[in-house]
This record gives structure tokens, C-alpha cells and sequence, in this order.
């Protein structure tokens, strides 16, 4: 059959066929029917080759290197450790909590020392005790507790106190720097202030001068001109060019 | 020797959670493969992944084992895909719209350009093209061409007759022709 004579219009319901046999599932028979229609159908068979070219279209979007999700399952969570749990719930803490939390472990293990902290003028200092030897003798009667416990009380009192009067200082030697620093600004800024001053002066100075000294010149040269009669600025003004012609000839 | 998938799952729900990690192992390039292509974004394709194979884990006692795994895992995937394109499905725009807008023309010097950047503008139309395909057609094309699935998998992943497959699968590329005929000249 020419192609002339070949269907042209693409209404053979051979679709699932054709699909079929694109994708290569055909069953014999009906490999052998779509094979006989293409030959027979323009249309299927155009078709058919501009399916075949959409699918290598389609085959161009490859994923080249697929990441491999990272799947956490609920099973997989139940089997872990207390040490898995918190490792994991400290890679998500904050870096805030984290610091707290640091701080806190740290005062937790200085108390289980039995350190004591004090807070003098020479700065912080930590005395570690683990056997508590420093410490009171433990008061074998409710008395003794009572005594020991008013002793302690009198210690914090006297480190709140203390604590105070450093912060107080600390304070107040802060303002002072600060005061001071101000000052020493504030005078380097005058000085520096003054110096463009004068250099702005000296400037202003010396250009009075120089218009001074001009306006000198002008002066004497208004002088010079009133001296003059006219006739003089004339033959002045003539020969010039008589001047200029004498100098042409020669 | 490997471990069917149904063997799998049999030692799951035996009371052996991590067994489904292998599950997940097997089935997670593909199910990634079919979200992405499915959802056109990376990042939710991943999330799509992941919700996947949580809700897969989650109603495993409701497997059957009357469907293979992969039938009902995709089938899964695809769920969470419909509900994440409905959920933005008011920023869509209709194929014509689409067509009018972006119009797919390639480069008028495509022939001159390196064939890896060639083959990336036709990735990228051929992305650009199935995205506008309606859901039911994408959802067919893309498990036939990239998961490799037959007509009757489909039918079965899906819950349709295998007729309505392929004729949803000749409707696609039928679209798909459209939309990508102009770039015959590049292949």
C-alpha cells in the first residue's frame, strides 16, 4: 500500500495497543496486529515514532547521584540508649542551654567537692575539699547544728557583704575610668579644635595680607592714573601701533 | 540469601523493628525518585519520602500481603504527593496558562551549545512538561518511564483497570508530545 492510501486519520482505537506494544508487553497476537497496522496507518505510525522520541525525552532526566534519605524509623528509636537520646538531644539543644547547662554541671560537681568559693579583693579563688576537713566538726547534738548552721549563715552574710562592697568598688572605679576617659577625650578634642583654629586663623590671616597688599597696588596704581592727563593716555594709546609699524618696517 | 520484602515484614511484626530498616534501604531510592519527579522540589520530595515510610511503618499490621509491598508503598507515596500538590494547589496554573507563559521554546542556538547543556534544557522542559501534566497522567508516566513498573502494577498500585492505564499513559505522552515536539530538532 502506497502512503498515499494509508489512513491518515488517527481514529483506529488501537491505543491500548499501541501502548502495549511501545512498552513492549504486547502478547504475540497482538504484537503481530499493531506491526500489521503500522504498516497500513500514516497516522498510528507517525504516531508511534513521535511516542518513541518523547520517551527518549523523557529518559534525558536521569537522577545522577539519587541522596540517600536519611530515614530515622520509630522502631529504630525505641531500641536506643539513654546515652544514643542524649547525645541526639544535644546536637538540637541550643548553644545557649548548652552553655547553662555547663555552668550548672560545673557548680553541681564544685559542690559535690565541697569547694569552697570566696570572692575577695585578690579575685576569685576555689578551695576544693572533698573530705570536708576544713569544715566545722559535724555537731554530734541538734545544738551544734543549730550553732553551725547560724555560723554559716553569718559566712554568707559576710560574703554577700563583701560581694557588695567589690561590686560597689567595681562600680564605682568603672565611672571613674569612664569620667576619665571622657576628660581626656574632651581635652584632646579642644587641643585638637584649637590647632585647627589656628591653622584656620593663620590662613585668614595671611590672605588679609596678601588683599591688603593688592589693594596697596591698585591704590598706587589709581594714583599714577590720576596723575595723568588725557592727552597722555592718548598719545600713549596712538603710538603704540606707530610703534609696532616702525618695528614692522625695519 | 536476601530477604523477600513479605519476609521482611513477617519479621517486623514478629517483634524485629529494625528488620523494616532494610524495607526502607530497598524502597528508598525509588520511592525518592518517584516524589521528586511527582513533586518537582527536593526538599519535599525528601519530606514526601520520609512521611512515606513512616506511614508505611505505622500501618503495617494492615498489610495484607494481598498486594506486594511495592504496590502499596507507592501507592502510599503517590497519597502523600496528591495531598501536598492539593495543598498548593491554589499557586497552579492550568496547562494553556502554562504553555502561554513559560512556552517551553528552546534556545534559538541550541545546536551550538555543548551536548551536556543540551541535555539539561531538555531535562529541565521535560521536567516543566510533565509538571503540567495533569496528576492522574504524571503519576502513570512517571511510574512506567522511571520506576519501570508494567501496565498491570499500575493498575494494581493504583486501583484502576489496566485499560484506564494505558489509556491515561497515551493521553500523557500525547500531551507530552505536544509540549515537547518542538525539540526534535535537538535530539
Amino acid at each position: 500500500m502506497s502512503g498515499e492510501e494509508m489512513n491518515t486519520q488517527n481514529n483506529c482505537n488501537m491505543h491500548e495497543a499501541l501502548m502495549s506494544y511501545l512498552y513492549d508487553e504486547s502478547t504475540p497476537d497482538e504484537k503481530l496486529r499493531v506491526e500489521t497496522h503500522l504498516t497500513d496507518c500514516a497516522a498510528c505510525k507517525q504516531e508511534f515514532h513521535a511516542f518513541e522520541r518523547v520517551r527518549g525525552m523523557l529518559q534525558q532526566w536521569q537522577l545522577d547521584d539519587s541522596p540517600v534519605v536519611r530515614i530515622v524509623t520509630e522502631q529504630g528509636r525505641g531500641k536506643r540508649s539513654i546515652l544514643a537520646v542524649l547525645k541526639e538531644l544535644i546536637s538540637v539543644t541550643p548553644i545557649w542551654a548548652k552553655a547553662l547547662g555547663a555552668v550548672a554541671m560545673a557548680m553541681l560537681v564544685l559542690a559535690v567537692l565541697g569547694t569552697d568559693v570566696s570572692i575577695g579583693r585578690g579575685g576569685v579563688s576555689l578551695h576544693a575539699d572533698l573530705l570536708r576537713r576544713n569544715r566545722a566538726v559535724e555537731p554530734a547534738n541538734a545544738g551544734g547544728q543549730q550553732n553551725s548552721m547560724s555560723s554559716d549563715r553569718a559566712s554568707i552574710e559576710q560574703i554577700r557583704a563583701e560581694m557588695k562592697s567589690l561590686v560597689n568598688q567595681l562600680v564605682a572605679d568603672s565611672g571613674r575610668d569612664q569620667k576619665e576617659r571622657i576628660k581626656a577625650e574632651l581635652v584632646s578634642l579642644q587641643s585638637e579644635l584649637q590647632n585647627t583654629h589656628s591653622a584656620d586663623l593663620a590662613k585668614v590671616i595671611s590672605r588679609i595680607q596678601e588683599q591688603q597688599t593688592r589693594l596697596k597696588t591698585i591704590e598706587r596704581d589709581i594714583d599714577r592714573r590720576e596723575g595723568l592727563d588725557l592727552t597722555d593716555i592718548l598719545f600713549s594709546e596712538v603710538s603704540k601701533p606707530a610703534e609696532r609699524s616702525t618695528a614692522g618696517g625695519d | 540469601m536476601e530477604l523477600s520484602d513479605t519476609q521482611i515484614i513477617e519479621r517486623t511484626l514478629g517483634g524485629e523493628p529494625d528488620a523494616f530498616n532494610m524495607l526502607v534501604r530497598r524502597w528508598e531510592r525509588q520511592i525518592y525518585g518517584l516524589t521528586l519527579r511527582m513533586l518537582g522540589r527536593d526538599e519535599e520530595a525528601k519530606d514526601a519520602t520520609q512521611e512515606t515510610f513512616l506511614s508505611a511503618y505505622r500501618n503495617l499490621p494492615k498489610f495484607r500481603g494481598e498486594a506486594k509491598f511495592s504496590s502499596w508503598i507507592y501507592r502510599i507515596a503517590l497519597n502523600i504527593c496528591n495531598t501536598k500538590l492539593r495543598s498548593r494547589s491554589k499557586f497552579a496554573v492550568s496547562l494553556d496558562e502554562q504553555r502561554e507563559t513559560t512556552g517551553f521554546e528552546l534556545a534559538a542556538d541550541l545546536e551550538d551549545l555543548g551536548s551536556e547543556i543540551q541535555r539539561e534544557q531538555i531535562t529541565r522542559h521535560v521536567r516543566r512538561a510533565l509538571q503540567g501534566l495533569p496528576f492522574e497522567m504524571r503519576q502513570v508516566i512517571i511510574m512506567k518511564e522511571y520506576e519501570g513498573l508494567k501496565f498491570s502494577e499500575i493498575a494494581e498500585v493504583l486501583g484502576i483497570p489496566l485499560s484506564t492505564v494505558k489509556t491515561r499513559m497515551y493521553t500523557g505522552l500525547s500531551e507530552l508530545r505536544k509540549r515537547l515536539e518542538h525539540l526534535r530538532e535537538a535530539m
